[in-house]
């Protein structure tokens, strides 16, 4: 029985509660492995209940979802709501043929494969659609040449969504294709990247004669752009209401606000607390965070009653400028101590980490200055600016 | 009174909105700075008729009995429209202080009176310095010297909102039990109300010197400061709505301007120069919106950190309106350094906001106190 057969009402909700609280205790078991448990919960369709009951789901509406989640949540389980969460199965599903779905879906809803992303080139960073890795067709594959930049996952990864060009002489939006490739093949190769921070989570992909199977295209050839859209909507917005904290509190993940640096206690810690310039200081920083978070709540109150918000898409400039000035301000309280780094001076290497690590927000996930168009075009309705490379082929685009 | 309902809330903005904007245009506003009082008498008595003038005061005293939450909304449309009057002074602050004093019997001649509009008060708080705390008092009040007799106040207030417009003056005054609160009715001649030329003309301020002026005391001896600091709450939540609805107003007027503006052939918005200003101003401006209404929505709940948060309210609406006022006139460019563009208008309110209450560094340094540091 698919769970749509179910009343979609408060009485349909509390069958559907009660055969998901059924099902658990009969299955869930921390103790299983992760891919062996997440084969169950796709096996019972609890993995997606809002995708078609063809594919793994129960067609079931945003409530009944909800539903199941409260209870997966109840029992400390985990695996269902995929259908919101799992970027790689929801762009498998929306874009590949049939014998692709079969293929790949079940195993990236498993989470048995691991992914990464190839899209960023040297080239190509805020103008993504300039990209110049070059896809030709060889039979029923795909021959790849080129260089993918900010990759991270990439030495791990079995597969990457790759956007390459496969038609030079369209404008750049037209000629991009969009493809599953394959990550351990002779043709790929993977260098870490050492960023600013001395750390190295991302790294650089070269491309060289790599082979794609013509069933992983995406979308139709030279449809890419579209692709990329509906895959770029899943990652968005996630940057606006966490950042990460310092290095030694987290290894790698986000870190929630109240994790945040205590700049008040790190001024007493370091006598400076009485000095009225630095007070101005913390008061600033502390209160754009505060304003953030008001923001946030505000928006998420007037989405609740219908209305719409344009403060959804100023969260990720506000936390570039939280990040930015609250390191500024614990710089200013250490002063000198911050000319020392390492474990023997974790104050200071808190702070020259987050100054640096800052960036990440700023220019990740599309810069501040690209952020800045979005808000201007997109909430206030200024017009774009013109694009001279928009409606000319590619080929004949300037480059550096 | 209960909180309103989202649609009741509405209601209230959507009224307030239609009245302004049919009464308080820009011709309307210059018109009221330009003139002796300030402001329009008929539209002060059609806000009073609506229930505006005395929005906060109780219904017994001939109020509509709303709080900081309904208070916030209508200052954030009497920003936007640069409304000219004496809300802040009689209806906000001289209302809040009746209120606060536990003194029925001065509440109860003093509100109905203010509720209607057919008087106006004004508190004088402050000396030269205008600093908004005890040591900024420069008024001394001397008890009666005979059984029957009256106090009188000697000395200096100054920054005094509307002064010159009031028929009631509370006046904040040292005297043996600390400091006390007295209502003095004007003109008197012992009280010279001296109208000071103010930077932004949609304000009225005056310097008061009192001597020798009969004075009745309100409220208890000696707690005259503790009632003026939670009148104080209210208005500088009141003035943080003002802000942020003068915020949002001046960059809506920038961003259409930058819409329609056409130099090299397109309109000055599509430059991301003026583009990522607009930006960075929308930033500013939904902050201050939050801030006042987070700031009203703790005063009304009487919650624990409503301290912070209306400090925070303060430097951070302050903060906003100065910027986008600023920058407004900078996007526009020559346009606005025109006497008859209001660009101009809302960076005088603005900058006046600013200090009215007390300085942003100041509230920077009271929020961090209230944070416990």
């Amino acid at each position: 029985m698919t769970g749509a057969l179910l009343a979609d009402d408060a009485s349909g909700h509390a069958l559907l509660g009660a055969e998901v609280r059924s099902w658990l205790d009969a299955h869930w078991d921390p103790a299983l492995e992760r891919s062996a448990w997440l084969g169950l919960v796709v096996e019972a369709r609890w993995a997606v209940p809002r995708w078609p009951a063809e594919w793994f789901g129960r067609d079931m509406s945003d409530a009944q979802a909800r539903v199941i989640a409260a209870e997966f949540t109840r029992a400390g389980a985990y695996g269902t709501g995929q259908d919101r969460t799992n970027l790689w199965a929801n762009t498998a599903l929306s874009f590949g043929t049939d014998a692709f779905k079969r293929e790949f879906v079940p195993a990236l809803l498993r989470q048995e494969i691991s992914m990464c992303l190839l899209y960023s080139e040297p080239g190509a960073g805020s103008d993504l659609a300039g990209i110049r890795t070059n896809a030709v067709r060889d039979g029923d594959q795909w021959v790849i040449n080129g260089q993918k930049v900010w990759t991270s996952g990439a030495a791990t990864a079995d597969f990457g969504m790759l956007v390459a060009r496969t038609d030079w002489d369209v404008p750049k939006h037209r000629g991009i294709s969009f493809f599953f490739c394959p990550m351990k093949q002779p043709g790929v190769e993977v260098r870490p990247l050492r960023q600013i921070t001395d750390e190295a989570h991302f790294n650089e992909v070269f491309l060289t004669n790599a082979v794609i199977p013509g069933v992983n295209l995406l979308g139709e050839e030279n449809d890419g752009w579209r692709v990329l859209q509906t895959a770029l909507a899943y990652e968005r917005s996630a940057m606006g209401e966490n950042a990460r904290g310092p290095r030694r509190a987290a290894s790698n993940g986000p870190v929630a606000a109240s994790h945040e640096v205590d700049l008040i206690e790190l001024a007493r810690s370091a006598g400076c607390l009485d000095d009225p310039v630095i007070r101005q200081d913390i008061a600033r920083a502390t209160a754009l965070r505060s304003l953030n978070a008001l923001n946030t709540a505000r928006a998420k109150a007037e989405l609740a009653q219908g209305t719409s918000s344009p403060i959804m898409s100023l969260g990720k400039l506000a936390m570039s400028r939280i990040l930015h000035e609250g390191a500024r301000v614990q710089t200013a309280i250490l002063g000198a101590a911050t000319l020392l780094d390492g474990p023997d001076h974790p104050q200071a290497d808190d702070a020259n980490f987050l100054t640096l690590n800052a960036y990440f927000t700023s220019i990740g996930g599309g810069t501040d200055q690209i952020q800045r168009n979005i808000i201007g075009e997109r909430v206030l309705g200024l017009a774009k600016e013109p694009e001279i490379d928009r409606e000319i082929p590619f080929r004949e685009v300037r480059r550096a | 009174m209960t909180a309103l309902t989202v649609d009741e809330s509405t209601a209230l903005r959507a009224s307030v909105h239609a009245l302004l904007a049919d009464r308080a245009g820009e011709a309307q506003v210059r018109s009221a700075m330009e003139s002796d009082t300030g402001y329009d008498a008929a539209l002060w008595a059609e806000l009073a008729r609506l229930g505006i003038v005395g929005l906060i005061i109780a219904e017994e005293h001939g109020g509509s009995g709303a709080g900081p939450v309904e208070l916030e909304l209508v200052m954030e449309e009497a920003g936007a429209a640069l409304l000219c009057g004496p809300l802040l002074a009689s209806s906000v602050i001289a209302a809040a202080i009746l209120a606060a004093v536990d003194d029925s019997a001065a509440a109860a001649r003093y509100l109905p009176r203010i509720a209607d509009g057919s008087s106006i008060a004004t508190a004088a708080l402050t000396g030269l310095t205008g600093t908004w705390t005890p040591e900024g008092i420069a008024v001394l009040g001397a008890p009666p010297t005979e059984p029957g007799g009256q106090w009188v106040l000697n000395g200096t207030a100054s920054f005094v909102l509307h002064a010159q417009n009031a028929d009631l003056l509370l006046v904040a005054a040292h005297g043996p039990d600390g400091i006390s609160l007295f209502a003095v009715d004007v003109p008197q001649t012992s009280v010279v109300i001296t109208p000071l030329p103010t930077f932004d003309r949609t304000l009225r301020l005056a310097q008061v010197e009192f001597a020798g002026a009969a004075a009745s005391p309100i409220g208890e001896a000696g707690a005259g400061w503790s009632a003026v600091e939670r009148a104080l709450d209210v208005a500088r939540v009141a003035l943080a709505g003002e802000q942020a609805g003068g915020a949002k107003q001046s960059l809506d007027i920038t961003v259409d301007y930058a819409k329609v503006r056409v130099q090299f052939g397109r309109p000055i918005g599509s430059f991301q120069a003026i583009k990522h200003m607009a930006a960075d101003l929308l930033l500013e401006s939904e902050s201050a919106i939050s801030a006042a209404r987070n700031a009203a929505r703790a005063l009304a709940e009487g919650a624990p950190d409503a301290g912070a948060a209306i400090s925070l309210a303060a430097f951070a609406c302050a903060d906003a309106f100065t910027t986008v006022a600023a920058t407004s006139i900078q996007m526009h460019g020559g346009i606005a350094f025109t006497w008859e563009h209001p660009a101009h208008l809302y960076l005088r309110r603005a900058r006046a906001d600013a200090q009215l209450l007390g300085t942003p560094a100041f509230y920077r340094e009271r929020y961090l106190q209230q944070l416990g540091a």
